[in-house]
């Protein structure tokens, strides 16, 4: 089914609307919540009987799990908007209708997509799933359409670099990746072999809650140079303390004396696990590591 | 001194009880009577300033002129008949009398009082002596209200006849004779006064003083805050009061000033003669179009008088502070400050105040004026002492007949706004549409809106997220630990990202003290900056090294950086930015409106800029107009606003045509104005200057012929884009390519046809041509290069036709 601009914002709309309802939802549910554990607290204090408490406990619960289940609702509309202005993006382009985007503006989509990454928020007890965060994914995950992947990628002076790019589509013969680079100033297509993309995540994980999902301290890693859509070889210098910061990395920069440039902050969406390549650049990163 | 001669004109009595009056100023026998007004008026003209006694004269006699007509207007038909008798011509056959004169033994009688000729009395004129009757059958049809206005003209005339008598400067009593008699002339006719000849139709120049006294408030006081600005208002409005009620000096007053040249003179004498027949006797004889002072003349006026009545201003200032409300006094005190900004941009010749492309913009000038009507009238201080605010509402109770009023209005309409321009509610109310629509912009939800390169800079200058500061070195004074650390960081900032230059020669460079370095600033860190050398005797600028730390690129940081740099250059007077740019750099100083055409002549830069081996010299040109900073933001609003217009436009025309069919009927072009509906939306064709004509049937002579087409045939080889075509395509380069193309052709072969002389006529030469680029368009696609090289060497090829005449359209 076609999705028009003009559809694809009314859905939008629609959807805005619910989440409003879910906000004002939330709100009642916290204050209903808030009360619920005054008299909690003050059954405890009274010495109430623990099969009366145990119900009055069991109640509680259930409230709480409905709020969860409200926040998480909203959380599903904001993801269905994501999803909704992913599609309209894709099939845009594939009608052919490629806005011209300024270098600034792409950079700054760059930026913002990463911020604005769904953030994992796990029942107790659960971990991290992949994608999320530093956990790679399984070695059989496809990366689906439209999503974002560093890829080694020939440029046109045939030199090998890990860039950002989106997937258009992937040949299950060939067992192949087709991807576009994001910086339509290239504007090439590649066809890559499976082991040449590496899907980056799709949900940040909650450093006070998931710091096992993040890389760390002098890891190598790949991360994505700031303001620019290539990937490059550093180490991580300092970790996100909440869930809308960004890791600090230090780029092997050979301008600098100690070959490493001053710490840059990368989003949690860019800093990937180092892969090294066939060329020389990589034969040196398991010794720097440990430096 | 102040207007000497001409206040005489405002210190005469116009009395009701004068019975001399009634026998006709044109009878010359009554000037000694206002022998006591005269010596008032000589004393004013002693002083500097108007003794407060005297303040009121102005307006008293303002008052009494227009008793004096309000009394006439009352008079019964009769007298007013009687009255129009003595200036209208005996319609009797074959009399050439112009006035009928009250008969000797009534001569002391006056028809303004109890007089009321017969209509069989004749005329005192020995050449008439026909009875009253004929000077007036003529005026018997005409309505009340005419009768008033020839009336009202004749008192005018006979105020100005006395007036002249009193006069001493000749050129004055020149001009006064020349209204006398132009009003003479209207009554006789019964036409309205208007004044033509030499003297030129106001506004005399462009901008009025008035326009760029309101653009150096908006120019100086814009930063300041609402209540500052609006002082400054007010001292700018009057000072434009002072200015409308000043009495210029006659110009042979001025002659005695030794420091004037003789074109100085004679320019003055111009513009004095000006001011009093459209403004100053306009003012007491309201017969005569009244023009503003502010409103008509321009720069040369104001310059030639600033220094004596800015000196008078400030005396009058302090002479009237006590009389001042309280809350007006910071007019009195700004005064000094304002005129003294103004004499500035009076003496600069660049000033943008005085350039009549210059304009506040319109939301600037729309909050002035909803000031103006929300606060009670401006403070004033006239030239006459008196504040305007009182004598307005005098004047009203005395009667001020309403056809004044009505035609003083479209007087100062007239020159404040352009006749092409839309009217500013017009563009008002597009602008108040687009910013509505830019908050209600649906697009936005579904992607991010693409902002200007430098929109979100400036949101970050504006929250202090990052300064722009111009830092250097210096041997001469401390230099403070903040700029020695910005400087090294700068320093380190350009190696980074200049890894071609030796590290010692930009060190060198960034610490040299004829060096500066506009530096941004981040977290007080240097993120970028541009090190550069002002040449103030050469007048311009050498960029020396920009850039823009890797991690920050790409943010607008370097289009603002130069347009900073740009606005910095303008404020001390250098129009020109030269720099030698490196091939990664060009793009970047061509965006930021440099090029590689150099518009300075090499003298003034070789020996200064420093030259470096494989790199491109480009030059851009300043406007001191233009403040860059905003530019872009300003030009897009422009085109908002303009889109915001169409569609209004559109709106309100709602017609769909059913489109041309003349091109597919094998016409390559039609004349704009021949697209129907075009004219009916207000579409007018372009006055175009006229081009000496040149026949578009080629020149017969076939050696002329060959020669201009071997001119443009030179041109087109040359330009960027031809080295496709330059030699046929060869099988072996391309072996599909002839079985496309049936009939190749290429530049190559054109010069040989044209050697042959194959070429008689201009469609050979424009059909082989044409061939090449249809060829190359057919064989390739859309989005390659040679596609490309078509379209543009097609279009160059066009040009180069027109140049020469060759060209139909």
């Amino acid at each position: 089914m076609p999705l028009t601009a003009e559809s694809a914002a009314q859905q939008i709309q629609d959807r805005l609307k619910d989440i409003q309802q879910h906000i004002h939802k939330v709100d009642s549910e916290r204050r209903r919540a808030e009360s619920s554990i005054a008299s909690l607290v003050r059954a405890q204090q009274s010495q109430t009987p623990n099969p009366k408490l145990k119900t009055l406990l069991q109640a509680k619960i259930l409230e709480a799990t409905q709020e969860e289940a409200t926040i998480r609702a909203a959380l599903a509309k904001i993801h269905e908007i994501r999803n909704i202005r992913n599609e309209r993006r894709i099939q845009a382009r594939n009608a052919g209708n490629k806005e011209a985007i300024r270098r600034g503006a792409l950079m700054k989509m760059v930026q913002l997509s990463a911020q604005t990454l769904p953030l994992f928020v796990g029942k107790p007890g659960e971990r991290a799933p992949a994608l999320c965060g530093a956990i790679p994914a399984e070695s059989n995950y496809v990366a689906k359409v439209g999503d974002n992947v560093a890829a080694l990628a020939k440029g046109i002076d045939e030199e090998e670099n890990w860039i950002l790019a989106e997937v258009v589509q992937f040949l299950h013969r060939q067992n192949k990746y087709d991807v576009i680079d994001i910086d339509e100033e290239q504007k090439d297509r590649h066809v890559l072999s499976k082991r040449k993309v590496i899907p980056l995540p799709l949900m940040r994980a909650n450093p006070e809650t998931d710091g096992h999902a993040l890389f760390p301290k002098d890891t190598v890693v790949m991360a994505l140079y700031p303001q620019t859509t290539c990937f490059y070889k550093a180490i991580v210098h300092r970790l996100p303390q909440t869930a809308t910061e960004e890791y600090e990395v230090l780029f092997e920069d050979s301008s600098y004396l100690n070959g490493y440039a001053e710490p840059l902050p990368v989003a949690q969406r860019y800093v990937i696990a180092y892969r090294p390549t066939k060329k020389g650049a990589g034969s040196g990163s398991g010794n720097l590591s440990s430096a | 001194m102040s207007g000497g001669p001409a206040i005489t004109l405002k210190s005469q009595p116009i009395d009701g009880s004068n019975s001399n009056s009634g026998n006709a100023a044109g009878q010359q026998q009554q000037s000694g009577n206002n022998a006591a007004a005269a010596s008032s008026s000589s004393s004013q003209g002693s002083g500097g300033t108007v003794p407060p006694a005297q303040e009121g004269t102005r307006q008293n006699s303002l008052q009494r002129i227009q008793q004096r007509k309000q009394k006439v207007f009352n008079l019964p038909e009769a007298q007013k008949l009687a009255k129009l008798s003595m200036y209208s011509a005996c319609q009797a056959e074959g009399c050439r009398c112009t006035g009928w004169k009250t008969p000797q033994e009534n001569r002391h009688r006056d028809v303004e009082s109890s007089y009321c000729p017969e209509l069989s009395e004749e005329c005192r004129n020995a050449s008439c002596r026909h009875p009253l009757r004929s000077h007036i059958s003529h005026l018997t049809e005409i309505s009340r209200t005419s009768m008033d206005d020839l009336l009202g003209a004749i008192i005018d005339m006979e105020n100005l006849f006395m007036s002249m008598q009193r006069v001493e400067d000749e050129d004055t009593k020149k001009v006064y004779l020349y209204l006398f008699r132009l009003l003479r002339q209207c009554v006789l006719t019964r036409q309205q006064a208007v004044i033509r000849g030499p003297l030129g139709d106001p506004p005399f120049e462009s901008p009025c003083i008035s326009k760029a006294v309101l653009s150096l408030v908006f120019y100086k006081y814009n930063h300041l805050n609402p209540t500052e600005l609006q002082t400054m208002t007010e001292v700018a409005k009057t000072f434009l009061n002072f200015l409308n009620h000043y009495n210029f000096e006659s110009p042979s007053v001025r002659r005695s000033d030794a420091t004037l040249t003789h074109e100085d003179a004679s320019t003055y004498k111009i513009n004095y003669t000006r001011w009093l027949v459209f403004c100053h006797v306009p003012a007491f004889c309201n017969s005569l179009r009244q023009f503003e002072t502010s409103l008509v003349f321009g720069r040369t006026l104001l310059r030639t008088v600033f220094q004596y009545m800015s000196q008078q201003l400030k005396k009058k200032c302090i002479s009237e502070r006590d009389r001042f409300p309280e809350d007006k006094r910071s007019i009195i005190t700004q005064m000094p400050k304002f005129l003294e900004a103004l004499r500035a941009e009076l003496l600069k010749d660049d000033s943008p105040i005085w350039d009549s492309s210059y304009r506040p913009p319109n939301s600037f000038v729309m909050q002035q004026r909803k000031r103006h009507q929300e606060v009670a009238p401006p403070a004033t201080i006239s030239s006459a002492g008196a504040a305007s605010a009182p004598s307005s509402s005098k004047r009203s109770s005395v009667g001020e007949p309403a056809h004044k009023r009505a035609k003083k209005e479209p007087v100062e309409r007239v020159p404040s706004e352009n006749l092409d321009d839309l009217p500013t509610d017009v563009v008002l109310r597009a602008m108040k549409s687009v910013s509505e629509s830019k908050t209600t912009n649906k697009a936005e939800i579904l992607f991010p809106v693409n902002v200007s390169r430098d929109e979100n800079v400036k949101a970050e200058e504006q929250k202090r997220a990052i300064e722009f500061h111009v830092v250097g070195n210096s041997l001469t004074k401390p230099v403070d630990k903040q700029t020695i650390l910005w400087l090294l960081g700068l320093q380190l900032v350009f190696a980074h990202q200049l890894p071609e230059m030796p590290r010692e020669y930009i060190s060198q460079l960034v610490f040299d003290t004829k060096h500066k370095t506009l530096a941004l600033i981040k977290e007080n860190q240097p993120i970028g900056g541009i090190c550069f050398r002002p040449f103030p005797t050469q007048g311009f600028t050498e960029i020396v090294f920009c850039a823009v730390t890797m991690a920050e690129q790409v943010k607008g940081y370097g289009t603002h950086l130069m347009n900073h740099l740009k606005d910095y250059s303008i404020q001390r007077g250098i129009k020109h930015l030269l720099t030698f740019a490196d091939c990664d750099a060009i793009g970047y100083f061509k965006k930021q409106g440099f090029s590689k055409d150099i518009k300075l002549a090499r003298p003034v830069y070789a020996g200064y800029i420093k030259e470096y081996d494989s790199a491109t010299l480009m030059h851009c040109e300043l406007h001191p107009s233009i403040v860059n900073t905003q530019f872009i933001a300003v030009i897009r609003n422009q085109s908002e606003i303009l889109k915001e217009l169409i569609a209004q436009r559109h709106n309100e025309v709602q017609k769909v045509r059913p489109g041309l069919t003349c091109f597919k009927e094998g016409l390559p072009s039609i004349p704009v104005e021949s697209i129907p509906g075009l004219r009916e939306i207000g579409w007018k064709p372009q006055m175009r200057p006229v081009r000496a004509s040149r026949p578009l049937e080629e020149s017969t002579d076939p050696e002329k012929l060959a020669n201009s087409f071997q001119s443009v045939l030179q041109s087109v080889r040359q330009h960027a884009t031809a080295w496709p075509f330059l030699r046929p395509v060869t099988a072996a380069e391309v072996p599909d390519y002839y079985d496309h193309i049936k009939y190749p052709m290429d530049l190559k072969t054109m010069g040989e046809r044209l050697k042959k002389g194959y070429y008689q006529t201009r469609r050979l030469f424009m059909a082989d041509m044409a061939r090449i680029f249809s060829n190359c368009r057919f064989y390739n696609s859309p989005d390659t290069e040679y596609y490309r090289c078509a379209n543009s060497l097609e279009r160059y090829f066009q040009t180069k036709m027109r140049e020469l005449g060759l060209w139909d359209k």
